[in-house]
């Protein structure tokens, strides 16, 4: 391998470009300068109406008929029954809890009732449920308060049907196309790094970009092979990831080869995270392990850590090296993340708020105030997600912001940090050392760049971490730049969307943690080095050079990916044909082989027309008595329209 | 789960949040990048905190400095280099003044649309309004002595000739801690401030003509000297009776007295501000010295010599130049640039008929007093100067104009202890001003 890149080095170092080709090629350079930011806007915009336009069909996965004859279909995994206007099903009567019961279902399709609270008015077919619920069968009847609901879960062919008719992503939208400009920009960013590279990097800088291309159409393809439709988080993610190559080829061009090992591990982490999310039952087993494992992580970081920067976060074995915080991220989400039935079912919250106190008290032992800062926006989120509470979050706020004050007074190098904002200008070759110069060398690129490969500001101290906004503004442009701040919102926007289809709170909760996770980092990091907030030194996702963030990266996007709904285009999903092979169906199917089930009917169609639940109130039905009937005249209509 | 799904909405605060601190960065961005990029760690515009782009060009295109890939570079002719040494300044960056230093946003060539990258990747080019062989002629002229010398077209406001002394060729300097180069990052023309003297009179003129009725039909005694608040205030001559003409032509320092008392120190001082002698001047955004003028009470010798350009007067030749400029073109000066086609806003200083009469006066200085013959084909419009500094030397001035439709020109000489400026400012500004109408 090292002779390989060895050869196709000497080989690419040799040519000069003189004459009319140097030329040609300058002036390539220059007005391709042009092109980036075009296809950049191509790639964001591609995600952003493939992701957010097209709309999503909700999905129904069974049903429960209230008093009044009306059927409600549930619409997750996880639903609560009870007199608040915001639960999934609004039941109001006398003894009724705002949230009384909760349904939750698993990936094999059988569903378990929880009653909440210690009142003992909750009853599945006239017994009182346990306190670890029951499972639930078809046409069991449920009790709150003095109403009585019966439950009714889909047939198989039912099922089948919704599966067929789930929105499939990629229909309107091509994935061909959305890689075609993510390849695009790659091949322009490489051109512009290969021209004003020095000969001797060219080699690897080619080989590297080379890999990053195939690794994204070998990920494409297989995927696509296996039926997968949904691209948009990856074409994001490629499209950071080439910026980053971008930076890592203008400031360490000898470490590409690295770059690439550990975008395959990240891409791998990404898979690997991403199928275990798939199944519910396997990741609640690990909420805890993964708690401890952080812990057990950062405990290790503070003995055996190596001090970097005034910051004690690496740990070195073998000569390999790495930020264990990094890793703790994941866990962190992983563990903070919860499903229904845990979250109404109390105590849980203070477990996780002591469990975030302990990591983010070991970031700050370990001076890393900025990882810290991040775990504790992130905890925010998740508590917030979690507890719905903003009195909760206000008061952690307080309590950060004493603590904070205290951290500011113990350790000086902080406070200077905080002196120093806002003041850069006044301090150019000291507090606003990097700050200036970021501020500089982001101007000096203007809209477009000076060219990929061709700038300076790399060669200051650790600025493809820290000042990775600015080296992209200054050789890329700030449109480019702009637009890299765009895609990490791009995936915000895609979580919130996700989160009103989510079929657990476990991937609502992981996937927004997640994505704040990633923008409050984000914020740190580019307003930061630009002087509209205190200079932490956290990284920019994907793009900021360091491995152990880069495959941290990967695997937080796994969170967000598994939010998608849509037909195949996530882990959490599955196509129907599949589904069909689990054995509760079969069993099912031996229970209720009775005529209608059999009969052809055209499946569900377009459950816009049903109006809002969120208002739904009983009494007003908008439902006709025999919605299948109903549903099978749209489908019909719609069938033909297609 | 309905909730749960709410609550994700929070993230949206994040992501506004973000949106926001881009928003406020762009603007911070639009308005002060063209600052940012000025910083002397910017490597894509300074090298070791040298400017390392650009290139300054005289107005015919004579290359007078460029660099790049960290290469710096003057003209190529070695008098070319010293004339202009204090309008191109050096890449040391001792010349706060020239053109390095004052334009290098411009030679760095930033823009918020493509930042500093250019096709050329040489950065920006500055064309000064100099013309460098009218500088060579200037240097050549002042043989060695110190001084400036400033020549404009008073149509355009175009600054052709700026040549400060003493100088030296910045591609060899010479050892520059010996008495003949005191001062030497001085650009003279610009940036130092000079006892005036008789050059004042035009300013104390222009307060008269606006504001003594008689002006025109008084006659002016002069008896050599005159006795003012207990002192003696001495003229360079007996010249008798005088009409106001006369008395500019022959300087006469009674006539100039009896006019500055009769003014007083709040008038004089009021034209001097008016006039552009008091601020600072803006001359292609660069800051020129500002001049004082102390007014002295009244009734006294101090009051007199304020207004003849003693006392404590001290003017900068390129207000001077500015000055005559607004004279030439009636009242109403085209503000001096330093950069060609960039023409320059105008100012009025004064009324057209005060100008038209200063103008006619300042041509009968020339065939009444100072004599024709010393400025063949030169329809010249001027005054002398002499400011005596106390010691027995003084600084030799000459300023005006000539009335030329093909050559609009006005200018100012300044002879530092150069005696008399008749003698010896005057043939310099004709030698410089024949090179000019070539």
């Amino acid at each position: 391998m090292e002779g390989f890149i060895e050869s196709v080095s000497v080989y690419l170092a040799k040519p000069e470009f003189t004459g009319a080709l140097g030329i040609f090629l300058g002036y390539l350079a220059y007005f391709s300068r042009y092109m980036l930011p075009i296809a950049a806007l191509a790639i964001i915009s591609r995600c952003v109406r493939s992701m957010l336009a097209e709309s999503y069909e909700p999905e129904v996965w069974a049903y429960l008929d209230l008093p009044g004859g009306l059927r409600v279909p549930l619409r997750h995994f996880e639903c609560t029954v009870g007199s608040a206007k915001s639960s999934d099903v609004v039941v109001q009567g006398a003894r009724v809890l705002k949230t009384h019961l909760v349904l939750i279902r698993d990936e094999m399709g059988s569903w378990r009732v929880y009653a909440l609270g210690s009142d003992a008015a909750a009853g599945i077919n006239g017994v009182v449920i346990p306190d670890e619920g029951a499972a639930l069968q078809d046409g069991d009847v449920l009790t709150v308060g003095n109403k009585d609901m019966r439950f009714f879960n889909l047939t198989e062919s039912e099922r089948a049907i919704i599966a067929e008719r789930r929105t499939a992503p990629g229909k309107t939208i091509s994935p061909y196309a959305m890689f075609s400009y993510v390849a695009i920009f790659q091949i322009i960013t490489w051109f512009q790094q290969f021209y004003y590279a020095a000969p001797e990097n060219r080699g690897s800088i080619t080989l590297a970009f080379l890999a990053l291309f195939a690794a994204m159409w070998i990920y494409f393809i297989v995927m696509r092979a296996m039926g997968r439709t949904g691209f948009e988080v990856e074409a994001i993610a490629f499209f950071l990831c080439t910026i980053g190559m971008s930076v890592c080829a203008s400031s360490t061009p000898r470490n590409m080869l690295k770059q690439v090992v550990l975008l395959l591990a990240g891409i791998a982490a990404f898979c690997a995270l991403g199928s275990w999310l798939r199944d519910l039952k396997r990741v609640k087993k690990l909420i805890k392990p993964a708690a401890v494992a952080a812990v057990l992580l950062l405990l290790i970081n503070l003995a055996l850590g190596t001090e970097y920067f005034g910051a004690k976060n690496w740990i070195s074995i073998g000569g390999i090296s790495f930020q264990p915080s990094e890793f703790v991220k994941i866990a962190y989400i992983y563990a903070g993340a919860a499903t229904m039935d845990r979250l109404y079912r109390g105590r849980n919250l203070l477990m996780y708020i002591m469990f975030s106190a302990i990591c983010v008290g070991a970031l700050a032992l370990m001076g890393d105030f900025g990882t810290a800062l991040v775990f504790f926006a992130t905890f925010l989120v998740i508590s917030f997600m979690r507890s719905g509470s903003i009195g909760t979050v206000l008061l952690a706020v307080t309590g950060a912001g004493l603590a904070g004050f205290l951290a500011l007074s113990v350790k000086p190098h902080i406070a200077q940090r905080f002196a120093a904002w806002g003041h850069v200008w006044e301090d150019v070759n000291g507090a606003g050392y990097q700050q200036t110069r970021a501020l500089s060398a982001a101007a000096s690129g203007g809209l477009f760049g000076v060219g990929a490969g061709k700038g300076w500001l790399q060669t200051i101290i650790a600025a493809d971490t820290d000042l990775v906004f600015a080296i992209v503004s200054e050789e890329m442009g700030f449109l480019v730049a702009v637009l890299a701040v765009a895609a990490i919102i791009v995936l915000a926007l895609f979580t919130v969307k996700n989160a009103a289809q989510g079929r657990s709170s476990f991937y609502v909760i992981a996937g927004c943690a997640a994505v704040s996770m990633m923008m409050v980092q984000l914020g740190l990091n580019v307003f930061g080095s630009l002087d509209l907030l205190p200079f932490t030194g956290v990284t920019f996702p994907f793009v900021s050079i360091g491995g152990s963030s880069l495959i941290s990266c990967w695997a937080l996007l796994a969170f967000i990916k598994a939010t998608d709904t849509r037909k195949n285009a996530s882990f959490t999903t599955r196509d129907g044909g599949k589904m069909r092979d689990r054995n509760e169906f079969t069993l099912r199917r031996e229970r209720y082989m009775g005529a209608d089930e059999q009969t052809e009917f055209g499946g569900y169609g377009d459950y816009d027309d049903y109006g809002d639940y969120a208002d739904f109130d009983a009494g007003v039905s908008p439902f006709v008595e025999d919605d299948r009937h109903y549903l099978d005249g749209k489908s019909k209509k719609r069938r033909r329209g297609r | 789960m309905k909730k749960i799904s709410r609550r994700a909405g929070f993230a949206l605060i994040i992501a506004a949040a973000l949106i926001l601190g881009l928003a406020l960065y762009s603007v911070r961005l639009f308005n002060d990048g063209d600052d940012w990029v000025m910083l002397r760690a910017n490597q894509s515009v300074f090298k070791d905190g040298v400017l390392d782009t650009g290139m300054v060009t005289d107005r015919n295109g004579v290359v007078l400095a460029r660099a790049g890939n960290g290469v710096f570079a003057y003209a190529d002719d070695a008098s070319v280099r010293i004339a202009c040494l204090h309008a191109v300044g050096d890449y040391a960056g001792n010349f706060g003044t020239g053109a390095l230093s004052a334009f290098d946003d411009e030679l760095a060539h930033y823009n918020f649309f493509d930042g500093v990258a250019t096709l050329s990747d040489g950065g920006g080019t500055v064309r000064l309004s100099i013309d460098s062989a009218l500088n060579v002629a200037a240097l050549n002229a002042l043989a060695g002595r110190r001084g400036a010398v400033l020549v404009s077209n008073y149509e355009t406001g175009e600054i052709l000739c700026m040549v400060s002394t003493p100088a030296y060729d910045p591609n060899s300097p010479p050892e520059l801690e010996q008495p003949a180069y005191e001062g030497v990052y001085l650009n003279r023309a610009l940036n130092a401030t000079y006892a005036p003297g008789s050059v004042f009179k035009l300013v104390t003129l222009a307060a008269a003509i606006e504001n003594v009725p008689d002006i025109y039909t008084r006659s002016f005694e002069c008896q050599g000297s005159v006795r003012v608040g207990g002192d003696t205030v001495n003229c360079t001559g007996v010249h008798g009776a005088q009409t106001i003409e006369q008395a500019l032509a022959n300087s006469c320092n009674c006539a100039f007295s009896e006019l500055s008392q009769e003014l007083g120190a709040d008038t004089l001082e009021k034209y001097a501000k008016q006039l552009g002698f008091l601020d600072s001047l803006d001359i292609s955004g660069i800051e020129t010295a500002a001049g004082s003028f102390e007014k002295a009470e009244a009734g006294t010798s101090d009051l007199s010599w304020s207004g003849i350009g003693q006392y404590n007067d001290l003017v900068a030749p390129i207000a001077v130049l500015r000055y005559v400029s607004a004279v030439a073109a009636g009242g109403t000066v085209k503000e001096p640039v330093l950069i060609k086609d960039r023409k320059g806003n105008e100012t009025k200083l004064l009324e057209y008929s005060t100008a038209a009469k200063i103008g006619e006066m300042m041509s009968y200085n020339v065939s009444y007093s100072y004599g024709t013959w010393r400025f063949p084909e030169l329809d010249m419009h001027a005054k002398s100067g002499t400011a005596e500094l106390g010691d027995g030397s003084s600084h030799a001035w000459f300023a005006g104009y000539i009335d030329d439709d093909e050559h609009p020109l006005a200018f100012t000489v300044i002879i530092e202890r150069g005696g008399g400026g008749l003698a010896n400012a005057a043939p310099l500004a004709n030698t410089v001003l024949q090179a000019a109408i070539k």
